[in-house]
């Protein structure tokens, strides 16, 4: 035998002499046996066990030899069938062969003659168990191939950014939905010439591969505004794809949303341009004040010097406030505040910072009502932290507020929250206005505000200071008549 | 003597560049905001416009000077700003920005009355 596998066969005879030899005689050639005396036993064997070979008898008294080969084959059609027969004839052997045995054997034969045929029939056997693996192989091997193929064309799908592939000759190869998006493109046809209908500099970026005299291993972007109208930016980066000798295959673009970051930028921008003219619009005051007072020509009374180094004070006390507020938002940012928690009493906090803006509530003829509530549950806060909110809040209050105005001031405690609540009696807000409320740098601006100094930066120092604390913060306000903020700060 | 409008909405720049004018001889007009501005240059005529570039908006100044010239007032304006480098708005005196001359705040007087002087000669010969 070829390998080191052992043979299993089947022999059906009703012989009971013939089958007990062959038995004998194939155990000995290194045989599995297995015999059943009569047709029907044999389909029994032969089915529910796949043997490698069969022999069997062509006539039985139950069942005749072609109806086990038949059943046999049915179940098992690798396994290999030989019939025997003592009534050999050229119409049995071509009836059996045509019912799928592999030959046929007559009947009596010898030792040898039984033997070689088996080795054939059981080379066969090899030849069909190969042929299956192969086959079987191959199968999975394409399934694998689907599959992968249809999963890559799932991932491609589901990826956010924009995928386009084009071939050598410009004509796009694959793309996926994202890409129409930030192309804007309403559809991409398979070959068709893609190019031209791009943007010129996503065309440009791959025209540098395309035009290039030999394959460059280096990528180009770029950053467009796919539609004026969309408010979309998207940075495109385009690189080579090679063939297996290093040749171009074609371009790969991948198209990235970066509007967030263009915001950002924006934002950024802002900012620095915000806080430039912030800053330098009291040192420009200052300064012009002080010109003034070094002119030679000019002849200031002493009420105007009084009055003017009044002023620059003021303005100073802006700008440092303006400087603090930027210090401890990017303090905040970086979260390099060291807390010291300590139990407060909110009556006092309250109470200091109303002290200290009691000028300015004199001057604009405020009336302020406060009552300390006793028995107020205490907090665990950072004190300097409860100061600037507070300070923030009642000085917009202040600032916000109109001549001969009020500032309601109401402490109260829930289960959970302690609750201070302060109204003022001002100019409140328009509701677009009240929606970026807590943005940085935001200031209502109207032609009630215009004469309101601040740096855009309070409200949002606030509302950080409260979330830090796990508190919540809501605001009622009606343009013209005033606006009031509640503050939620949890009681632990 | 010439007569100056001054239009900026920071109060302490307009008492400041008033008495630098004043000190000089100029009768001096102020409004703090674009819609005044327009409304005290329209009735007053001045010689000269010295005006802020923002105000409640980031170009408001821009905005009046455009209309100042389509107008026709015919006035030269020195325009303030600080800060229009940093929000890319840097500019040169064309006819979307119809002024005549640029001063960076904060501005000593030698320097403002220097370009209010230049400015007020050069409209002698005009």
């Amino acid at each position: 035998m070829e390998n080191n596998h052992t043979p299993k066969i089947l022999i059906v005879d009703d012989e009971k002499g013939l089958r007990l030899g062959t038995k004998r005689l194939l155990e000995s050639e290194g045989y599995l046996v297995e015999t059943a005396e009569n047709g029907l036993e044999g389909v029994k064997s032969g089915t529910s066990t796949e043997f490698d070979l069969a022999l069997i008898d062509l006539k039985m008294p139950d069942v005749d030899g072609i109806h086990v080969l038949r059943e046999i084959l049915k179940a098992h059609p690798n396994t290999v069938c030989l019939i025997a027969t003592g009534f050999a004839s050229y119409e049995t052997a071509i009836e059996s062969t045509k019912q799928g045995a592999f030959s046929y054997i007559p009947k009596p034969f010898t030792s040898e003659e039984l033997l070689q045929k088996l080795n054939q029939a059981y080379y066969k056997r090899q030849l069909l168990l190969e042929g299956e693996k192969w086959k079987k192989e191959r199968e999975e091997r394409l399934l694998e191939i689907t599959f992968e193929k249809t999963r890559l064309n799932t991932i491609i799908n589901s990826i956010t950014e924009g995928l386009l592939v084009v071939n050598k000759n410009g004509e796009a190869v694959l793309y996926n939905p994202s890409a129409l998006k930030y192309l804007d493109l309403n559809s991409i046809t398979i070959e068709e010439h893609i190019i031209d209908k791009l943007h010129p500099k996503i065309a440009e970026l791959i025209n540098k591969f395309l035009f290039a005299y030999k394959i460059e291993r280096k990528s180009y972007s770029t950053q467009i505004e796919p539609a004026t109208d969309k408010q979309l930016f998207i940075e495109a980066t385009s690189s080579p794809v090679p063939n297996p000798d290093g040749t171009l295959a074609g371009v790969v673009v991948v198209l990235k949303d970066i509007t967030g970051l263009k915001q950002i930028e924006m934002l950024k921008s802002q900012f620095v341009s915000m806080v430039s003219h912030e800053l330098k619009a009291p040192i420009a005051a200052v300064t012009g004040y002080l010109h003034l007072f070094n002119d030679g020509t000019i002849n200031l009374t002493d009420e105007q010097k009084k009055g003017y180094i009044k002023r620059s004070q003021l303005r100073l006390d802006g700008l440092l406030k303006m400087v603090n507020d930027l210090l401890d938002i990017s303090r905040m940012e970086t979260k390099t505040i060291n807390r010291e928690i300590v139990k407060l009493d909110v009556n006092e906090i309250i109470k200091n910072q109303l002290e200290l803006f009691q000028l300015q509530i004199n001057n604009n003829k405020l009336k302020v009502n406060f009552d300390a509530v006793e028995n107020l549950p205490l907090i665990n806060a950072d004190r300097d932290e409860m100061a600037r909110l507070f300070t923030n809040l009642i000085s917009n209050a202040i600032k916000y507020n109109k001549q001969n105005g009020s500032i309601n001031i109401k402490i109260e405690s829930s289960e959970r929250y302690l609750i201070v609540i302060i109204k003022d009696s001002g100019i409140g807000m328009k509701p677009e206005e009240k929606a970026k409320l807590f943005h940085e740098f935001f200031r209502a601006k109207n032609e009630k505000t215009k004469n309101i100094s601040g740096t855009g930066l309070g409200l949002s120092i606030v509302k950080r200071i409260v979330d830090s604390y796990a508190g919540k913060i809501e605001v009622e306000t009606e343009y013209g008549k005033g606006t009031s903020f509640k503050i939620l700060l949890p009681i632990r | 003597m010439a007569k100056i409008a001054i239009i900026d909405d920071d109060l302490d720049i307009l008492d400041a560049s008033s008495i630098v004018l004043t000190s000089k001889g100029y009768e001096v007009i102020t409004a703090t905001n674009p819609d005044d501005g327009y409304k005290i240059v329209k009735k007053n005529k001045p010689d000269l416009i010295i005006l802020d570039v923002m105000m409640n908006e980031p170009d408001d100044g821009f905005f009046l000077a455009q209309k100042f010239k389509k107008e026709k007032f015919n006035i030269p304006i020195i325009m303030y700003t600080s800060v229009s480098k940093t929000i890319g708005m840097d500019f040169g005196i064309n006819e979307m920005v119809p002024v005549d001359d640029f001063v960076e705040k904060p501005i000593s007087p030698e320097e403002l009355i220097e370009k209010v002087e230049k400015l007020l000669h050069s409209q002698v010969g005009r």
